[in-house]
């Protein structure tokens, strides 16, 4: 499945989902498909911290339901996170590893080993259940509602297979923000949303 | 463990939940093990282990933004893996994060392979400008809520660097 079209199609299944990107190209490519400026967050200075960072809001914020997305050139440099998510087993998170076997914001630069890699099987290898691929827009649209909606205690993880950017998807617009205007756009919805005070005064 | 340690321990963790901390995200440090241990049989925490000290940062940035106070606890070695993590994510986005660390490889620590520690800590933290407070004596303590909410003043990171004697509760 083309990039932009995997996250076109999970726009369409979000419903009250905050986001979590990661850098590169999801950031840019979940920007292209929801030009969202509050509920997401565009994690894009790091990389595979994404699902630690939500990890972190979800436990939290327990009533929120949170997707986060990270590149596997990110989820290889940092795989022992499935072990802590593991062990932190929140039902409010999803970890989508959107696998496209390349450095997708360096050039396509190829993944050690990546024909290879099989990420669902690691999931499974540290203890995940609740583990699924998902490789067509149709699968996204027929099996993401039941996915995201599921009453199921514990832990999601979900691998996308897309293709790697396109020459001109590669053009396609970075978020914005300076760092400090997403942050309080993000934490000042969240307060809207929860009622919680993240920045120690309301406004 | 001593029983010096022991009430070292107990006062951190009460200093802690005294300032809102509730998330505790460790990978431990010989010299950390009393701390993590008594923060881990605490109620008043929810306690992560991490298994790479970037996941500490990752998860206490993301609990500030949802309103949950937090702190990361490393050796002066697991500090010196997330210099990447912290100025990506908390100079970029100004996130406050609250680290406790150990002071190695200066007086009282008995380990070779901690030198380099002792030669670099303290230059790597100035040279990203992470303000820190040295903890030697439980006098001290007091600090590590006043250096706690000066994260949130300063919305960066702070540090606190634990000696070896203050930590198994031994007057230097």
């Amino acid at each position: 499945m083309k990039y932009l079209d995997c996250f076109r199609a999970l726009a369409r299944q979000r419903t009250d989902q905050v986001v979590i990107t990661s850098a590169g190209n999801s950031s840019q490519a979940w920007w292209a498909a929801t030009r969202d400026t509050e509920a997401s967050f565009y994690l894009d200075a790091s990389m595979g911290l994404s699902t630690m960072f939500a990890s972190g809001l979800a436990l939290a914020q327990p009533g929120l339901r949170i997707w986060a997305f990270m590149g596997d050139g990110a989820f290889c440099m940092n795989p022992g996170m499935l072990m802590v998510e593991r062990q932190m087993n929140l039902p409010n998170l999803i970890h989508f590893v959107v696998s496209n076997r390349v450095y997708g914001a360096t050039s396509n630069a190829v993944l050690p080993n990546f024909a290879d890699n099989d990420y669902a099987g690691m999931a499974r290898s540290m203890g995940l259940d609740r583990v699924f691929e998902l490789g067509s827009v149709e699968s996204i649209e027929r099996e993401l509602a039941p996915i995201s909606a599921a009453n199921t205690p514990g832990h999601t993880f979900v691998v996308l297979e897309v293709e790697p950017f396109s020459e001109a998807e590669q053009k396609l617009e970075q978020p914005p923000f300076d760092g400090p205007e997403l942050k309080f756009r993000f934490g000042r919805y969240l307060e809207g949303r929860t009622d919680c005070n993240v920045f120690g005064y309301r406004i | 463990m001593s029983g010096g340690a022991t009430q070292v321990a107990n006062q951190i963790a009460d200093e802690l939940a005294g300032c809102g901390v509730k998330l505790v995200a460790s990978l431990p440090d010989n010299w950390l093990m009393g701390l993590i241990n008594a923060l881990d049989g605490d109620r008043r925490f929810v306690h992560v282990r991490v298994n790479r000290e970037e996941s500490a940062i990752g998860l206490c940035s993301g609990a500030y933004m949802g309103a949950l106070g937090s702190a990361a606890v490393m050796g002066a070695s697991g500090f010196m893996t997330v210099v990447y993590a912290i100025t990506k994510i908390n100079y970029t986005y100004e996130i406050p994060l609250f680290l406790l660390l150990t002071l190695r490889g200066e007086v009282g620590d008995h380990h070779k392979h901690h030198v380099s520690n002792g030669l670099y800590l303290r230059s790597v933290l100035d040279a990203i400008k992470l303000p820190y407070q040295v903890i030697a004596a439980p006098e001290d303590i007091a600090s590590i809520s006043r250096c706690y909410h000066h994260t949130r003043i300063y919305s960066r990171p702070m540090a606190v660097l634990f000696t070896r004697d203050f930590l198994i509760g031994r007057r230097a």
